[in-house]
């Protein structure tokens, strides 16, 4: 199992696009991928679940990844929230 | 569930018949402007161009997200359909403005129930484009989609779906 936390930059949050590409990417993975924002868990392949938690600038998007590929998708998100989020 | 009878009796086994989520035109979803919306990357669906600000359930079910900002919404129908309508396009960068609330995430909603309204002329003077995506975000569900385009009252059929 693979952990990590990120801090949400964008202002506008994880919102219907961006949650839209990281459940498209996370879909990729055969890894289980859960999305923990304030206390609320979401499995972070279904996109409906992402935008349920409607994670805001300031919050942190907490990401616990367990499978047989937990490390290069933990290594494809870390690298995905950077560059958009 | 009596849209759910109809359906089976009329539409046959597996179709679910999502309703527009305002009045407007529909329109073919590749012709957006937005192309994550027209290549249909988070689902396939339909687009509507708005002529009244009043956004509704577009079918009986869950409110699964409701964005604070009021410009997206998602209902998950019990027959297992995830949908998405996003009123306009940036329109998340008004941050809510414009947009009033009358309904709260979680809730379970009918076909019909008002959720949000919005001042569309204001959100065009602000520089929007309000036309109104309409998706399946799981779109792997189903194996056939219906679009419907035209003019549609609010809750007119836009779109069946055949189960996979």
């Amino acid at each position: 199992m693979v952990e990590f936390s990120y801090v949400i930059k964008d202002e506008l949050g994880i919102h219907a696009r961006p949650a839209g590409l990281l459940a498209k990417m996370a879909a990729g993975f055969k890894s289980n991928i859960t999305l923990t924002v304030n206390g609320n868990a979401a499995d972070a392949k279904r996109l409906i679940s992402v935008m349920k938690l409607a994670a805001q600038q300031g919050q942190t998007a907490a990401f616990t990844i367990d499978g047989e590929d937990e490390k290069a998708a933990a290594d494809a998100l870390k690298k995905f929230m950077q560059e958009n989020l | 569930m009596k849209m759910g009878l109809l359906g089976n009796l009329f539409g046959g086994k597996g179709k679910i018949e999502i309703g527009a989520p305002v009045k407007g035109e529909l329109i073919p979803i590749s012709q957006v402007s937005d192309s994550t919306f027209a290549e249909e990357m988070l689902g396939k669906g339909v687009a509507v161009i708005p002529q009244e600000g009043k956004f509704y359930a577009p079918a009986d079910g869950t409110l699964e997200s409701l964005f604070p900002t009021g410009h997206a919404y998602s209902v998950s129908t019990e027959d297992g359909a995830e949908i998405l309508v996003h009123i306009g396009f940036e329109t998340v960068k008004l941050k809510g403005e414009h947009f009033t609330i009358h309904a709260e995430q979680g809730q379970k909603v009918k076909k019909g129930d008002l959720l949000v309204e919005v001042d569309l002329e204001a959100v065009k003077a602000a520089g929007y484009d309000v036309t109104t995506p309409m998706i399946i975000l799981n779109s792997d569900s189903f194996s056939a989609f219906d679009k419907k385009t035209g003019s549609v009252n609010a809750m007119d059929v836009a779109l069946v779906l055949t189960k996979a």
